[in-house]
């Protein structure tokens, strides 16, 4: 398991020896559905220049992606909760790139990827060229480099897990008007009086 | 029959007198450039005609189109066609000088089918209209784009950049 983010996010794993024997955790809906999500993000494969080399290789065996639970690539927006945009946005790419972000399934992130990705890199001011893929679609983490090296998409993982963890699901309540969403189910409804 | 890699008959100088003699009428400027290329400029009028008879000369016949380039060459506009022979197992650089208010010349597909795409690129980049030929739109930039990048007096538009 990842040492970085839980200290960040305020959430704490059950560490494994806490199984040795049948036993019980109490948590929090917020903890448990934002502490799945972080570790199954599947990533849209979307290289588009050298950037996309790395991308690959942290997905093998000498860096392995799949130790941050994320190594399921998918060649299919339907699939995908982040796109890792690998290389330079030219201006023929960018409607397909908008296009296939949203045909992507809500919650969705982006990783802008590289120099390229972030403002167009050693590009920048191309005759062709779009000066960040932040133009065309929101984009969550930017990882520098040119390219960045795999330990590099890892950080930007590791900090997108970070903010997917920071995700609430549960709406706060005002103070005062705490009721618990099992007894409001299960108190029966007020029936009205009848008429004789 | 192809040769052995990187064999050839022919001395590089047999093979430029021989373009001179055969093609006198068309090609100019003849001369060997590399251990294996001759380089040969012909007027835009007599390329189609010379395309055809380079590709069936018995002896030294290009058979080949490897790449067709256009350059700007700020007074004029450069149509640039690499051949190869199997014969001989050397390279003609065909050059053809086009007006730059007028950058049209004839297709060279009928000839050579591999020049499709790289005519579309030539057109795409620099401008080059070729006549003649069966598919000339854009190959690399998109469909409304404006201008041609590579021309020396291309300036970025605004309208080539619809997000900013």
């Amino acid at each position: 398991m990842s040492d970085a983010s839980p200290a960040r996010s305020g959430l704490r794993y059950p560490k494994l020896e806490h199984f040795s024997e049948p036993n019980v955790i109490t948590t929090t809906a917020d903890f448990i559905f934002s502490w799945a999500r972080s570790h199954s993000v599947f990533p849209f494969t979307y290289g588009l220049a050298c950037c996309a080399i790395e991308m690959l290789s942290s997905g093998f065996a000498r860096y392995d992606v799949a130790r941050y639970g994320m190594e399921v690539f998918r060649p299919t927006p339907r699939q995908c909760d982040l796109m890792i945009v690998a290389g330079t946005l030219n201006e023929k790419m960018a409607p397909v790139l908008k296009r296939l972000y949203d045909q992507m399934a809500e919650p969705k992130w982006v990783i802008s990827m590289g120099a390229c990705a972030t403002s167009g890199g050693p590009f920048y001011d191309g005759y062709n060229v779009v000066n960040g893929v932040d133009k065309v679609v929101p984009v969550d983490v930017y990882v520098p480099g040119c390219p960045p090296r795999p330990e590099a998409l890892f950080q930007g993982l590791l900090e997108l897990q970070v903010k997917i963890q920071q995700h609430r699901f549960v709406a706060e309540r005002p103070a005062g008007a705490a009721v618990s969403p099992v007894a409001a189910v299960e108190a029966p409804a007020p029936v009205p009086a009848e008429e004789s | 029959m192809a040769l052995e890699i990187g064999t050839n008959p022919m001395e590089m100088d047999a093979i430029a007198a021989r373009l001179v003699a055969d093609f006198g009428d068309e090609v100019r400027d003849v001369r060997v450039q590399e251990p294996d290329t001759v380089v040969a400029r012909c007027d835009k009028s007599a390329l189609k005609d010379l395309a055809a008879r380079l590709k069936g000369h018995p002896e030294i016949g290009y058979e080949t189109l490897n790449f067709v380039a256009g350059v700007d060459k700020v007074k004029h506009i450069e149509s640039i066609y690499h051949v190869y022979s199997w014969k001989t197992n050397t390279y003609l650089e065909l050059h053809v000088e086009l007006p730059r208010g007028k950058a049209e010349v004839d297709t060279v597909t009928g000839v050579w089918p591999a020049a499709d795409w790289h005519e579309r690129e030539a057109w795409d980049m620099v401008g080059i209209k070729y006549l003649g030929h069966p598919d000339l739109r854009r190959i690399l930039l998109k469909d409304d784009f404006v201008g041609h990048p590579l021309r020396k007096d291309y300036v970025d538009l605004v309208e080539n950049h619809p997000h900013v």
